[in-house]
C-alpha cells in the first residue's frame, strides 16, 4: 500500500480538504513522536485513508490543534490529536515499510535500504510489540507472496491473493467496537482495495519489470513475449480494468453499509480518487513514468 | 425502531414527496442487484429492510396513498437446461453450496466432475466470484456462455457483474456534477420552443429572433 488511494482534491469542498489534510499531518506527527523523526518520511496517502476510515467508523470526535511542523515551521496548521484511528495506521505504516526494506535488501542490496532499515529497526520493534498479531499478518502474508512468486504464478487473482488477505485482516483488526457485522465489512472493503492496489500497481509497474526482468502477474497470465509494450498494454487494459472497477464496486457497495463520519472525503476517494486513478493508469499507456506521474511507491516490491 | 427520519436521512417533516425521493435513492444503494457478488448481501438486505419498514411507517403516518416501489425479495436463479444427467446430483450439490456461500464445499464437488461443459464454468464463476477473484470470475462465465450461448443464466451472471461496474462509473460521473441538469444544448432547445411558442401567441421572447 504505498500511495494510491487518494482523495480527488478538486471535488473536495474545503473543508473536506482542511480536514483531510489535518488527518494527514496528525499521522505524521504520530510516526514522528512514537518511532522518532526520520519516520515520517514513509507516510503515505493509503495510510491516512487508513486512519481516516477507522476513526470514522468509531465515531471518534476529531481533536483539532494549530501546530506547526518542521516540513513547513512558519506556518501553522490544523492537526487532529489524540486520535486512535491514526495511531493504529501509524504503526501500520510502519510495519509495512520495514517489511517493505527488508524485502527490498533481499531483491537489490544496496547501501540505502539497509541504513533506512536500521533506521527503521528500533520503530518496527516498538511497532511489532503493541501489535503482535498484526506483525504476524504482515510476515506471513509476505513469506506466502514470495512462495507465490518463486513458483511464476500466472493468475493475477492467484498473485494478489495474499496482499488482498492482508489487507482484509488489517482493516478487520482495527476496529475495536462490538458491532460484530463491522469487522466483516471492513475486511471485505480492506480485501478489495487490496486486490485493487495489487493489481494496479503492477499493471503501473510492467515496464520497469521488464526491464528488470522482475516477477510481474500481467506479464505472465497474458504471455508477454518481449512484442511492443505499448502494444501489449493496450491489448489487456480492458480485460484487467473490469477486474479493477467489480473491486472497486464492490469495495464501495460495502463502505455504503458501515455508519460512518466523514462521510463526503470517504466517498470522494472511493468514488472519484480510485476512479481517477483507475482511468490514469490504464490510459497512460505511451507513458515512460508510472501513472504518467511519479507519485507512487511499487507495492510489489514487498515479497520478491 | 430507529428513528424513520434518521434511517431514510431526512429531516423530520419532510414532505412526502422529499420522503419519496429520499427513499428511492437509498432503495437504488442498496438494492440486491447491487450486492449480487457481494458477501455482504444480507447486510444490505437488512439495510434495505430497514428503510422499508422506514417508509411504511411514514407513508402510514402520513395517510397518503400507498407506496408502489417495494422491494421485493429476488427469486432464486432458475437452473439451467442442458444438463449431463450423470452428474447432475453433483451439480445441484455445487449449486447449494454456492448458494451458501460454502466455496470450499462448492469446488471439491465441482473437481470431482470430469465433464466439463457450460455449467461447470458457469459454477465455478460463481466460486471465484464470491471469493473476489474477479478476472478468473469473468473468464470461466465467458466460457461457460462461449458454450451455451442461448443459456441466460450464464449470461445473466456475466451481464451482472458488467453491471455493477457501469453502476460504479455511472455514481462517479454523477458525483463529479456530469449529469447534473440539462446541458447547453437542451437549455437552447428550451429557449427557441419558448421562442417559437410566445410568438405563435402574438409575443416575443427572444428579440432578435
Amino acid at each position: 500500500m504505498f500511495g494510491y488511494i487518494k482523495p480527488s482534491v478538486q471535488e473536495l469542498k474545503i473543508k473536506e480538504y482542511e480536514l483531510f489534510r489535518g488527518y494527514y499531518c496528525g499521522l505524521c506527527k504520530s510516526m514522528g513522536r512514537s518511532f522518532g523523526v526520520l519516520s515520517r518520511f514513509a507516510l503515505n496517502y493509503d495510510s491516512v485513508f487508513l486512519g481516516l476510515l477507522l476513526a470514522s467508523v468509531h465515531g471518534e470526535k476529531p481533536v483539532l490543534k494549530k501546530e506547526s511542523c518542521i516540513a513547513n515551521p512558519v506556518k501553522r496548521k490544523w492537526i487532529v490529536k489524540e486520535s486512535p484511528g491514526i495511531d493504529f495506521a501509524a504503526d501500520i505504516n510502519v510495519l509495512l515499510t520495514y517489511y517493505k526494506l527488508k524485502d527490498d535488501i533481499r531483491d537489490e542490496g544496496g547501501w540505502l535500504p539497509t541504513f533506512l532499515k536500521l533506521v527503521f529497526h528500533k520503530g518496527y520493534k516498538r511497532a511489532a510489540l503493541t501489535n503482535k498479531d498484526i506483525d504476524r499478518i504482515i510476515a506471513s502474508s509476505v513469506s506466502s507472496q514470495i512462495s507465490l512468486e518463486k513458483k511464476g504464478c500466472s493468475s493475477t487473482d492467484e498473485a494478489a491473493e495474499p496482499f488482498a488477505n492482508m489487507m482484509m485482516q488489517l482493516l478487520a483488526s482495527g476496529y475495536s467496537g462490538d458491532d460484530k457485522s463491522v469487522p466483516r465489512i471492513l475486511g471485505w472493503i480492506g480485501y478489495n482495495l487490496g486486490k485493487w492496489i495489487y493489481i494496479i500497481d503492477a499493471f503501473d509497474d510492467m515496464e520497469r519489470d521488464i526491464k528488470s526482468g522482475s516477477y510481474n502477474p500481467l506479464l505472465r497470465q497474458y504471455k508477454y513475449e518481449n512484442q511492443d509494450i505499448k502494444d501489449f498494454k493496450a491489448s489487456i487494459a480492458e480485460e484487467v480494468k473490469v477486474g479493477l472497477l467489480q473491486a472497486l464496486s464492490q469495495a464501495t457497495g460495502s463502505l455504503e453499509l458501515l455508519k460512518l463520519d466523514n462521510k463526503g472525503i470517504i466517498s470522494n476517494i472511493a468514488y472519484e480518487g480510485l476512479y481517477g486513478k483507475t482511468e490514469r493508469v490504464l490510459n497512460c499507456i505511451a507513458g515512460e513514468k508510472r501513472s504518467c506521474v511519479r507519485d507512487e511507491e511499487s507495492i510489489r516490491g514487498i515479497g520478491y | 425502531m430507529r428513528n424513520p427520519y434518521e434511517v431514510l436521512g431526512i429531516r423530520e417533516g419532510t414532505s412526502v414527496e422529499g420522503i419519496k425521493r429520499a427513499y428511492k435513492e437509498l432503495v437504488r444503494k442498496y438494492h440486491p442487484d447491487q450486492y449480487q457478488n457481494n458477501p455482504l448481501s444480507d447486510l444490505a438486505e437488512e439495510k434495505l429492510k430497514e428503510i422499508n419498514e422506514a417508509y411504511d411507517y411514514l407513508m402510514k403516518k402520513a395517510e397518503s396513498e400507498e407506496r408502489n416501489s417495494s422491494y421485493r425479495q429476488q427469486e432464486e436463479p432458475r437452473y439451467g437446461n442442458n444438463r449431463e444427467n450423470g452428474d447432475r446430483g453433483l451439480y445441484d450439490q455445487a449449486r447449494i453450496y454456492v448458494n451458501m456461500g460454502n466455496t470450499a464445499a462448492a469446488e471439491e464437488i465441482l473437481n470431482r466432475i470430469s465433464f466439463r461443459g457450460g455449467e461447470w464454468y458457469y459454477l465455478r464463476g460463481l466460486i471465484f466470484m464470491r471469493r473476489g477473484w474477479y478476472n478468473e470470475a469473468v473468464t470461466c462465465l465467458k466460457t461457460a456462455v462461449d458454450m451455451e450461448p442461448s443459456n441466460y443464466e450464464f449470461r445473466d451472471a456475466l451481464n451482472s457483474i458488467m453491471n455493477a461496474n457501469r453502476q460504479y462509473q455511472s455514481t462517479v460521473y454523477e458525483r463529479r456534477g456530469y449529469t447534473s441538469g440539462p446541458d447547453l444544448c437542451t437549455l437552447c432547445q428550451c429557449m427557441i420552443c419558448t421562442d417559437c411558442c410566445c410568438e405563435c401567441m402574438g409575443g416575443d421572447f427572444i428579440r432578435c429572433c
